[in-house]
């Protein structure tokens, strides 16, 4: 019975996918792969959830930890903060982000007084990825680190290592899974960014057209070629996980 | 802990169930309204209950969604259902075979296409027409006082995306602009584009926030409760294009004399007096 489950999962997962790829065979869609539309949004969707990747690793790892290690008032408060991007529908998090930072908004208006504007630029991109994705990445480090025995790492600083030291050559190698698997997370929910994205930073090719929009766009006049971005991204996220648990059964075979 | 583990296991089973019934219900759900019912809905039809899906371009929102209140009193029992979006897109939905019974373009060549699909019941009716406008907002950032204005360098102008009938229009448009005001006009303006959103609407909506500078929408689509965000500037009369809407009853359609009815009352005298009050044109 429990086996007939999985497959029930299996199928249910693979017949869409199966469908997607049946459909460049019969239909020929592979041209539209090569298109400039296609082209210019993986190269969009690869350069900003880079960036993005980028900020939230730089400031969650950190982050992270203060939440794993240290006791503050309001701690509680700001744990549920985090959480909330992922609990919110995509959507909503773009309205509030375009009145942020939109010409009108709270922050935005003091930005354009300064002749910065963010929306409809790559910038509004990565501030929706960053948005959205952070959260998956802060809470998985933060577990990550709480797992780290704090004898050990009490037993680095006798020996003379300084904090900084001791945080990088110890902490975040003992939390290198958790800190991977954190990471992978959040950059698949951000190159699948799509409500925040369209409704913040708008759809232009090559600027704010990431690969789910330019599926979107693509659906209203040509179907072939939102297949063939379809095809495209799965093969991306094929790829990704496959290099990820590579590397994460290596970090963990080097650990053992 | 074995029976545990089976409880999990059994309980994991019962889920997947649920969720697969539940999704085929779902999907035969929203067909009754359309392709398989054609049996059961003539005899639905006349007392009461049934519902028609009315698929419209979406710069028809306000006044289809009035006439689908007039549609319920005079029908009681029989619900509207009504989804409003680009023209393309619908037309796409209409072609993967969504259970539309009713289909109201913004351009001639959606319906051209529906009718070479052979989606189509009996001939299309050009019922409305409508005049392109350029949308700004009230405080006018790019200080646009005429229609010429949206070529300067600078401008951030938002367009529905390509093959939304709104935009190509627009774009036509700014093709005959070419000879009044110079070959590189229409370039100029198309430069400035900074988005392309999913239908008329949403681009009209990012003028009301401010976001946008200008828009090109349908006078229509200068409704009541965005007038004190927005203001109109008129496209010149020899260089305007004005669109064409036409009407008609889909072949799937799951109860074929509503959605007859539907047309009729969008023709009627009475459909077009509400279609006027939105700053729609008459066709004829």
């Amino acid at each position: 019975m429990a086996v007939g489950a999985l497959a029930l999962v299996a199928g249910f997962i693979s017949l869409p996918i199966l469908s997607l790829v049946l459909w460049t065979i019969s239909e020929d869609s592979w041209r539209a792969m090569g298109s400039p539309e296609a082209r210019d949004a993986l190269l969009l969707s690869v350069r900003t959830t880079a960036i993005a990747m980028l900020i939230v690793i730089s400031i969650g790892t950190p982050a992270a930890y203060v939440l794993a290690r240290a006791e503050f008032p309001g701690k509680r408060l700001v744990d549920a903060l985090v959480d909330i991007p992922a609990v919110l529908p995509p959507s909503a998090a773009g309205i509030a982000l375009l009145l942020t930072f939109g010409r009108f908004g709270l922050l935005g208006k003091y930005f354009d007084a300064f002749g910065v504007t963010i929306s409809f630029t790559t910038a509004a991109v990565v501030i929706a990825e960053v948005f959205v994705a952070a959260h998956f990445y802060v809470r998985q480090a933060a577990v990550g680190f709480a797992g780290v025995q704090r004898d050990v790492e009490e037993a680095a600083m006798v020996d003379g290592a300084g904090r900084l030291s001791t945080f990088t050559r110890v902490t975040v190698p003992l939390a290198f899974p958790a800190l991977v698997a954190g990471a992978v997370m959040a950059w698949a929910r951000a190159l699948g960014e799509f409500g925040a994205t369209i409704i913040f930073a708008g759809s232009f090719q090559g600027v704010t057209q990431t690969i789910p929009l330019a599926i979107f766009a693509e659906f209203q006049t040509n179907i072939d070629s939102a297949v063939a971005l379809s095809v495209l991204a799965l093969g991306f996220a094929f790829v990704v996980i496959l290099a990820v648990k590579y590397l994460t059964r290596r970090a963990t075979e080097y650990e053992g | 802990m074995p029976f545990h583990r089976a409880f999990r296991c059994a309980l994991a089973v019962v889920a997947c169930i649920v969720a697969v019934a539940g999704l085929a219900g779902c999907g035969r759900g929203s067909g009754g309204g359309g392709a398989d019912s054609d049996g059961s809905s003539e005899e639905g039809r006349g007392q009461q209950g049934g519902t028609l899906t009315v698929f419209a371009a979406s710069s028809l929102t306000d006044a289809f969604g009035e006439l689908g209140r007039t549609f319920e009193k005079r029908n009681p029992g029989v619900e509207v259902r009504q989804s409003f979006e680009s023209s393309s897109t619908l037309l796409t939905q209409i072609q993967q075979g969504a259970p539309a019974d009713v289909f109201a373009s913004a351009a001639e060549e959606e319906m051209d296409t529906a009718v070479e699909d052979g989606l189509v019941q009996g001939s299309p009716e050009v019922f409305v027409r409508n005049r392109e406008v350029i949308m700004v907002p009230k405080d006018n950032p790019a200080g646009i006082r005429e229609f010429r204005d949206v070529a300067r360098s600078g401008v951030k102008l938002v367009l529905a995306e390509e093959g939304v009938p709104a935009a190509d229009y627009a774009v036509e448009i700014l093709g005959k602009s070419n000879e009044e005001y110079g070959s590189g006009f229409k370039q100029n303006v198309l430069s400035n584009v900074v988005s392309r959103e999913a239908d008329v609407r949403s681009s009209v909506n990012r003028v009301v926030v401010g976001d946008a500078d200008a828009t090109f929408g349908y006078a229509s689509d200068y409704t009541p409760d965005i007038r004190d965000r927005v203001e109109v500037i008129r496209i010149p009369p020899d260089l305007n294009i004005i669109a064409t809407y036409p009407i008609a009853a889909l072949k799937d359609a799951g109860d074929p004399g509503l959605a007859q009815e539907w047309v009729e009352l969008v023709t009627s005298e009475e459909g077009q007096r509400v279609l006027e009050k939105w700053n729609f044109e008459p066709a004829a």
